[in-house]
């Protein structure tokens, strides 16, 4: 029996996931606000209400389109549905996960969050690569095996749904940093540090949130942290370049043309970690940077002179 | 010995016949023609789901060996000379067993532990607890009144303490469609006896409860508790299997429509806090009961009704605090020598209370279903957009109604997370509370550096002016009714009307008299925190709320405050 696969987003990501589902020859039925033509047997369709007889819904629109998509869908499904989003960000200054978003405006309870070093392209060619997904429902982990996984796509499984979500969004900020150093020029060993440290700095405020270090350091934080640094061409990395030549965030915005989840929830992240006491020296230095507080020899010198203690 | 006697055997009351219930009676007034068949159930699915598997069932068998001999040989006592034997003599067995012997051997173990589990209602003693039980009470907070009290049809002196609130003729419209379980806060072992009055004066329906065997050992409490439906938990008991009986005989108690109460944080509230963090095996019975019932194609609803039980005074609250202070006490999990197990203690806390009008308020939340969902008075779960769903969706995979104890146990965490939001919402701030959190920030700001412990050091060290008190509590009452008008919490009738001198008077007159130190006394004009212990305990209901009511130069202390909510 053909899975009946919904998508909703028609960016990179959600057609890229219409096209597997349709290579692993499922119902598929690809939701965009306008007309779209799409290849092979994918159906499209503009009204949410044609979502209803689906079984599994990926969404992949960015974060901050997610609160009103979810009060809308929220009309249309109910308990039998089992949503999956692939969004790498956090919705809101209470740094939200979309999964609480979607569980909060909709019935539906089988939720999950697509992480990890996907890319769309190479999703949507059917070359290797991997996933992890995060969702307290195995049986939802395996409808999206049969979706979109196979012989080239490697889908992974975590209890752990808010840490998989932390990591995921967070692994934009510290993309942002990087492609800021690195465009400075910083030594791949400087740019290494910056990494692994500014990861254990992010897992320590996603522990708040009651996500697992662990997870920081899986397919979701560090994996999809390496992707980025690699050149999978994520906007944050080019935002963090243009900043570093000197552009505003507004000017930063428009040169990479794409929305940076990343930047949103680095601001959110930082200003609730300092309200609650949580050490987070690299991300807050980096504030300062932006904000025009130091500069970055300043930053560097700040970072070195701190005690060090054990990993 | 009486002790063990009662604890195992409690008293029954003889009858002639049995009681033949009439259509109109609630649901657990047939639990005594049930009650075999329930325990021949509850033994029959657990053996049935150790039979596929040998290595399980020899597992499972060796588990309750075990642990009952090293109960039994820290114990040392007339129970230890009874059955170690039994025990030691079966581990050195178990490996040699065939089959058909480990089976007849599980299935004894299960069976006797079921019908120890299983409690017993009689009509006669339920008919004499609604009617005297509150009297009695009543009585002994108003000796003066006592022939008043036990002849007068007016309501008792409990009923003028105790307020009721919520939408009762909505819950009282599902009672008859499927299984009501009540999920309240704890903060007292009062907490099943007012909460069973507040549901009798309510017209909702007779529950049942699992209540601590330890609670069994005093023959008043024994034999009502016994006689009104509760089923006996040994906290004692590690073995597996044990907490395989119970969560079976809760699930299947709820699949046959018995409404159910049982507390989600699994013990009273040590540190004063509303539960943030649910135990999920009893919560996951009851979802389980949902999808039980679904496959089975019987069409009897499970609704979860979170109640909140709101105390101005807490009967046990200086043994809590204690407890949660020290490492020892954290593992402590049965408490047996509190002010519970104290009649002089329980006469002095309801003469103390009995004056004040609205000294525990019960709030009766909105009904959800498993998912968490709201549900109409017709008994159909709604969406967030208020669209009747099918909740028999939930356990659907791909079409057909199954069961998956993986899929039941992620439901009943999300239904737990849902619990602790609406227990945070429906709490009812009381007055000692409010004024304990505006002491107890003084103490923080007067020691910012300081940890939790050390703090508590400052025995008499702190004290603030009256009136400049007065102010301060003054702003963070007004902040709490702007945050009420907003939906945020909710304050009790005094806290709401009450000035903030009358809101000071009242919290030091509850705790003055009572507890057997002071929380704060009063000299020369100045407010002194005279037990911090005691406001630590009062002022913890406020943690989840600590920033949205201070002033902007009370927020560093506040933000200390909110965070001892993060790590509970």
């Amino acid at each position: 029996m053909k899975l009946r696969v919904g998508v909703i987003g028609s960016g990179s990501f959600g057609r890229a996931i219409a096209v597997a589902a349709e290579r692993n020859e499922q119902d598929t039925l690809l939701w965009s606000r306008g007309d779209l033509t799409m290849p092979g047997a994918i159906r499209t369709t503009t009204k949410l209400a044609d979502l209803r007889e689906r079984e599994l819904i990926f969404i992949a629109v960015p974060a901050p389109h997610v609160s009103d998509l979810a009060t809308e869908l929220g009309k249309e499904v109910d308990g039998r549905h089992q949503i999956v989003h692939v969004s790498r960000g956090l919705v809101g200054p209470e740094l939200k996960p979309i999964t609480s978003v979607f569980a909060e405006r909709t019935a539906c309870r089988r939720l999950g969050a697509l992480a990890g070093p996907l890319v769309a392209d190479a999703l949507a060619q059917g070359r290797p690569g991997g996933a992890i997904i995060g969702t307290a429902f195995p049986e939802l982990a395996n409808l999206v095996r049969t979706a979109i996984g196979g012989p080239a796509l490697r889908i992974y499984e975590s209890e752990d749904v808010v840490g998989v979500q932390f990591a995921s969004a967070t692994v934009g900020l510290l993309t942002v940093m990087i492609g800021f150093a690195q465009a400075r020029g910083t030594d791949p060993g400087t740019l290494a540090v910056l990494a692994t440290r500014g990861m254990v700095e992010v897992s320590r405020i996603g522990e708040g949130f009651g996500a697992e270090r662990s997870t920081f350091m899986g397919l979701s934080g560090l994996g999809d942290l390496v992707a980025a640094v690699a050149g999978d061409e994520r906007p944050e990395f080019r935002f963090g370049q243009a900043l570093e030549a000197g552009a505003s965030l507004q000017e930063a915005v428009e040169q990479v043309g794409a929305h940076v989840e990343g930047a949103d929830v680095g601001r959110h992240l930082i200003l609730h970690a300092e309200r609650l006491g949580i050490e987070t020296p690299i991300s807050s230095i980096f504030r300062a940077v932006l904000d025009g507080e130091m500069t970055t020899e300043e930053a560097i010198t700040a970072l070195m002179q701190r005690p060090i203690g054990k990993e | 010995m009486f002790t063990r006697f009662l604890s195992e055997k409690p008293l029954q009351l003889p009858r002639l016949r049995p009681y033949v219930p009439r259509p109109s009676d609630p649901s657990i007034f047939w639990f005594n023609s049930e009650r075999k068949d329930i325990v021949d159930e509850v033994t029959r699915r657990i053996c049935a789901d150790h039979q596929q598997d040998r290595s399980r069932l020899e597992i499972a068998l060796n588990d309750a060996a075990y642990h009952e001999i090293r109960r039994l040989e820290r114990q040392r006592d007339e129970e230890a000379r009874d059955r170690l034997g039994y025990w030691r003599s079966m581990i050195r067995r178990i490996g040699k067993m065939n089959d058909a012997e480990q089976r007849r051997v599980l299935n004894t173990i299960v069976a006797g532990m079921a019908r120890d589990v299983a409690g017993n209602f009689d009509p006669r003693v339920y008919g004499f607890a609604r009617k005297v039980v509150p009297k009695m009470i009543g009585a002994v907070m108003e000796p003066s009144k006592l022939a008043e009290e036990l002849l007068s049809t007016a309501p008792t002196a409990l009923d003028r303490v105790l307020l009721v609130e919520g939408d009762i003729e909505h819950i009282r419209a599902l009672q008859p469609e499927g299984s009501l379980v009540f999920v309240p806060t704890h903060s007292s072992n009062l907490d099943s006896i007012v909460l069973s009055h507040a549901l009798e004066v309510s017209g909702l329906p007779p529950v049942i409860y699992g209540a601590g065997k330890n609670l069994f050992t005093n023959p008043i409490i024994s034999f009502f508790m016994h006689n009104l439906g509760a089923y006996r938990v040994d906290r004692r008991i590690q073995v597996r299997l044990y907490k395989d009986v119970l969560t079976t005989f809760s699930q299947v108690m709820i699949e046959r429509g018995y409404h159910s109460l049982f507390f989600p944080g699994g013990t009273r509230s040590r540190s004063g806090m509303i539960e943030r963090q649910v135990k999920l095996g009893l919560l996951g019975s009851a979802v389980q009961a949902f999808t039980s019932n679904r496959v089975r194609r019987v069409d009897r609803p499970v609704w979860f009704v979170p109640t909140t039980i709101n105390y101005g005074l807490v009967l046990e609250a200086e043994t809590l605090i204690k407890d949660w202070l020290t490492e020892e006490g954290k593992a402590r999990y049965i408490i047996e020598d509190d002010e519970f197990s104290r009649i002089d203690r329980w006469i002095a806390f309801f003469r103390k209370v009995v004056g004040m009008r609205g000294a525990c308020i019960i709030r009766f939340g909105e009904p959800i279903d498993p998912f968490g969902n709201r549900v109409d008075p017709e008994g159909r779960s709604l969406s967030p957009a208020g669209t009747p769903i099918d909740a028999g969706g939930y356990v659907e995979h791909r079409g057909r109604p199954v069961i998956d104890p993986t899929r039941d146990a992620a439901y009943t965490r999300a239904l737990g997370e849902v619990l602790s939001e609406r227990y945070e919402h429906d709490t009812i701030l009381m007055s000692t509370q409010v004024v304990a959190h505006v002491l107890y920030r003084h103490l923080v700001q007067a020691a910012p550096e300081l940890d939790l412990f050390s703090r508590l050091r400052l025995r008499g060290e702190i004290s603030v002016e009256r009136s400049a008190l007065q102010v301060e509590l003054g702003h963070t009452h007004d902040r709490l009714l702007e945050l009420q008008k907003k939906g945020k919490v909710r304050v009790s009738e005094m806290v709401r009307d009450d000035s903030p001198e009358q809101l000071l008077d009242h919290a030091l007159a509850f705790w003055n008299g009572y507890h057997t130190s002071a929380a704060a006394s009063v000299h020369a004009g100045h407010i002194t925190v005279s037990d911090p212990a005691l406001i630590l305990y009062y002022q913890n209901r406020l943690v989840p709320f600590a920033e949205d009511i201070a002033d902007e130069d009370d927020l560093p202390a506040a933000r200390q405050i909110a965070r001892m909510g993060l790590h509970p």
